[in-house]
């Protein structure tokens, strides 16, 4: 439910300020799907010609958000702090930018934010430690 | 005065010293304790326009910490609890990111909550460099290093307000950053 609240929250966000008819999850895109969680740990891919090997990355497009859920699995210590490590963010045929993050919680970033715009593809990776459990709203 | 009182008088007095010890002994641990779980800074209360981006995302307030150059960084309240923020500067409640921990921040374990933007330009390496130096630190840390693989610094930015910024950044590869206190101690190190 809090997956899915996630892209509504992404696409309805976007729906409100008026951006490219995100009015129904088909203008947005999300991982593992748009009500549950997916593995990203070394090797995860989604197999579309992303950045880096151990990565999750969308089609291309002029995607306006990058919302990413990470959970506590395998396990927080009391500060929920997580062994494993992700970049967030977008990336174009130049560079990959992003935040990094190791902490169960919510993020979004813009891609205005990254200093990046256009063409782009919303992207997770994984890069350290175990693997992350996330699920990934971007809205465009 | 009898053997008893003595012995009893003793007694009370060890009693006492042992409690006077425990608290003191909490109060130094609590009080080297709170300044890494504590962000001073209130800021000034800006407005979540109902129909941004944000506002749909449940931000119930934000409060401008500090603007540095172009940049302006937020602590927001949203339903699932605290979240930090940043943005432009010139677009005051413009957050371009937002990072809504679960659980406590700031805390000795977590002192830092970093919303740096790092760069990759390679597919084959997975060194990054800094795009941007930005992010929101407990009162006790006064300074963060940014440092290469090899351990040497790359950047030092100081942390005023409960902010640290930078703009312009080195080039080259960065691994992970440091916090630092006043005495030049090292408080945290990023995961």
């Amino acid at each position: 439910m809090t997956r899915l609240a996630l892209l509504l929250s992404v696409i309805a966000a976007a729906a409100a300020i008026g951006l490219a008819q995100p009015s129904s999850a088909a203008a947005g895109w999300c991982w593992p799907s748009c009500s549950g969680y997916g593995m990203l740990g070394p090797g995860t891919s989604t197999a579309n010609g992303c950045w880096y090997y151990s990565e999750v990355c969308g089609g291309w497009g002029y995607w306006y958000l990058n919302g990413v859920m990470k959970t506590c699995y395998p396990g927080c210590d009391p500060y929920n702090g997580t062994n494993g490590k992700i970049l967030y963010g977008f990336e174009n045929r130049d560079r990959i930018r992003g935040n990094f993050t190791s902490y169960y919680g919510k993020r979004y970033v813009q891609p205005g934010e990254l200093g990046m715009g256009g063409y782009l593809r919303a992207q997770v990776t994984w890069w350290a430690g175990t693997t992350s459990q996330i699920n990934v709203a971007v809205a465009g | 005065m009898t053997g008893r009182m003595k012995f009893t008088l003793a007694v009370a007095a060890l009693l006492v010293a042992a409690a006077v010890g425990t608290v003191l002994a909490t109060r130094t641990h609590a009080s080297e304790r709170a300044p890494l779980s504590r962000i001073s800074n209130e800021g000034h209360r800006v407005a979540v326009e109902r129909s941004s981006v944000w506002g749909s995302f449940g931000l119930r307030s934000a409060s401008l910490l500090a603007v540095r150059g172009a940049r302006a960084v937020y602590r927001l309240e949203s339903k699932g609890g605290p979240c930090v923020g940043a943005g432009p500067a010139q677009e005051p409640g413009n957050f371009g990111t937002v990072d809504c921990p679960r659980g406590p921040f700031p805390t000795s374990q977590r002192p830092v909550l970093d919303l740096s933007v790092y760069e990759g330009t390679s597919h084959d390496s997975h060194d990054v460099s800094l795009y941007r130096a930005e992010g929101v630190a407990a009162d006790g840390v006064v300074s963060i290093a940014f440092l290469r693989p090899n351990g040497t610094v790359a950047l030092k930015v100081p942390v005023s307000a409960n902010v640290y910024e930078a703009g312009a950044t080195p080039s080259g590869p960065v691994a992970g950053l440091v916090a630092f206190d006043a005495s030049g101690k090292e408080l945290w190190r990023s995961p």
